[in-house]
């Protein structure tokens, strides 16, 4: 360690610190406290720091603009993309760690260009088979189409956490007569559990989040949460307060979610390229 | 492998697709006639598609230059506190856990220009009344300002993960010497990051290029065209116009050029952190 002294520099960081901090949150606290606020009050200018905070708003989203049924097809989309997403990329991880298979730079490769491709690029042709096949304005389609970011993304993660199991271990499962798919649910699963949460959880969140593709691939039927706290602006007026209470209610989760997931965040933001 | 299968299904087959209708003259609904490379030609020579092009990469830079710069200067000044570092950073994080169309809500809520809040705060400190996202001079600013806000995060928690993994030797041996804290970031820091610093510019400048969800949910690509991006351009032309092979023209070019722009970066990256 670098001896500490103390230097007027330390100040200045703790300043940055705290308005960097401000600045990142104030958006999310105005747009909660729009959301509590009644339409009279909620622009008036200058606005009350102080006020009785109204929760009707919470109550209301639910049975309006088809709020409720995009929050639930939202939910089916990230479980069954989730689950989908993990099915496949869980063998093919194994596969990779257990039988050296010299996939690393190829795995790199793919998901970098998955990560590069413009959603439209393949949106617009999946646009044409989706009609065609019935599964436009569908959860499934959706959560299938997701695959193209999520299977790499997973099948990288998930490598990375069942590299650092030991491998004497599962040789040993192997010597006491244990089958390939045995040594993987019994002794890899167990062992880098936190690591699958942590893949489900990251997966779940950009699916979560996802607008570009959902917005061309859903109409009304399949409407994901993205796309319909938007709806809220109606005909005649935009209703404020509903979209804000709605824009809360969809990014609450995400955090506690993140918070959860939280140690593993950098290694999912760049694949790896930062340890 | 089914991933493979899965792979060939879900993202070879609308490349190749985008690739063969880009090469036609279709609307939704109508019959389609062959036209070879007119479609390319005639989107080079558009005017809109040229102006989305400039817009988008308008956006990237300044989007891409903001961020690194402010995420450079929070990850150096967090890693000088001793107190509430951890705090820091999880707080710091919260901007990227939100979806894009969320972030154009909070940001039309907080940017109207007689409602908002920030226009309060401009006119209580004297300032006048700005129209940000409805005046064409401000609204690319202003969208960068957005992208700022929810992305800049990024950048901050790898070059934060970055400084952290530097060896502490150089540094102890400057100190030492008397090297200035300018001196020891500009000869140690910054050539030492340098990897990290390419990692993070690659992956903005990338999903920068494919930047939709803020645009659309904000001005949708107004007033008039400043602020229309390539992926909006191509929203519109396909779900608007319905002129589904000009749309794809535009993405096979589109990525050509985002491809272009990642293995531009790839060269310059160190040879054990390419993968191509």
């Amino acid at each position: 360690m670098r001896r500490r002294r103390f230097r007027p520099g330390i100040l200045v960081a703790y300043a940055v610190a705290t308005v960097a901090t401000l600045a990142s949150l104030f958006p999310l606290y105005w747009l909660f406290v729009i959301s509590t606020k009644v339409p009279r009050d909620a622009f008036k200018t200058p606005p009350d720091l102080l006020y009785v905070p109204d929760f009707s708003k919470y109550l209301q989203i639910w049975t309006t603009a088809g709020f409720a049924g995009a929050y639930l097809n939202s939910i089916v989309v990230v479980l069954s993309g989730v689950a989908l997403a993990l099915l496949v990329a869980t063998p093919a991880a194994y596969a990779l760690v257990r039988f050296r298979v010299r996939g690393g730079r190829w795995l790199r490769l793919w998901l970098l260009l998955a990560y590069t491709t413009p959603e439209f690029l393949f949106v617009i042709p999946m646009y044409v088979l989706y009609q065609s096949v019935g599964l436009y304005d569908s959860t499934i389609g959706l959560a299938v189409i997701y695959q193209v970011f999520a299977i790499p993304f997973a099948v990288w993660l998930i490598q990375s956490f069942l590299g650092e199991v030991p491998r004497e271990l599962a040789d040993a499962a192997r010597v006491d007569g244990a089958t390939e798919l045995q040594t993987l649910l019994r002794v890899y699963l167990p062992l880098a559990a936190p690591g699958l949460a942590a893949t489900a959880i990251l997966v779940g969140v950009n699916m979560w989040n996802e607008v570009t593709i959902a917005l061309s691939l859903t109409f009304d039927n399949a409407k994901t949460v993205q796309v319909a706290v938007a709806g809220f602006r109606g005909y005649a007026a935009i209703r404020w307060q509903e979209m804000a209470a709605a824009a809360v209610a969809a990014v609450v989760p995400m955090i506690v979610f993140a918070g959860i997931a939280q140690r593993f965040i950098v290694k999912g933001l760049t694949f790896g390229a930062v340890k | 492998m089914p991933a493979i299968l899965l792979l060939g299904l879900t993202s070879i087959y609308p490349t190749a697709y985008s690739l063969y209708m880009s090469l036609f003259d279709w609307n939704w609904g109508q019959r389609f006639n062959f036209v070879g490379i007119s479609n390319y030609l005639d989107l080079l020579a558009s005017e809109r598609f040229r102006t989305a092009m400039w817009n988008t990469i308008v956006f990237t830079a300044g989007a891409v230059s903001v961020e690194f710069v402010l995420g450079l200067g929070l990850a150096l000044a967090v890693s000088r506190l001793s107190v509430g570092r951890g705090t820091v950073r999880t707080l710091l994080l919260v901007p990227l856990m939100v979806g894009g169309m969320i972030v154009s809500v909070i940001w039309k809520v907080m940017l109207d220009p007689t409602l908002g809040i920030i226009s309060f705060g401009l006119q209580s400190v004297g300032l006048p009344r700005m129209g940000f996202l409805g005046d064409p001079g401000m609204a690319m600013a202003t969208i960068i300002m957005i992208d700022a806000w929810w992305q800049t995060a990024f950048v901050f928690i790898v070059l934060s993960a970055g400084l952290q993994a530097l060896p502490l030797e150089p540094f102890e041996a400057a100190e030492v010497d008397g090297a200035s804290s300018f001196q020891r970031f500009r000869y140690l820091t910054m050539p030492l990051l340098r990897p990290t610093i390419l990692v993070v510019l690659m992956f903005r400048t990338v999903d920068c290029l494919k930047v939709f969800a803020i645009i659309f949910g904000t001005t949708g690509g107004g007033p008039l065209t400043t602020t229309e991006s390539v992926q909006v351009f191509a929203y519109r032309v396909a779900f608007k116009q319905l002129n589904m092979s000009v749309s794809m023209t535009t993405m096979v070019i589109f990525s050509v050029f985002a491809l272009l722009v990642l293995l531009a970066y790839q060269r310059l990256l160190p040879t054990e952190e390419r993968v191509s």
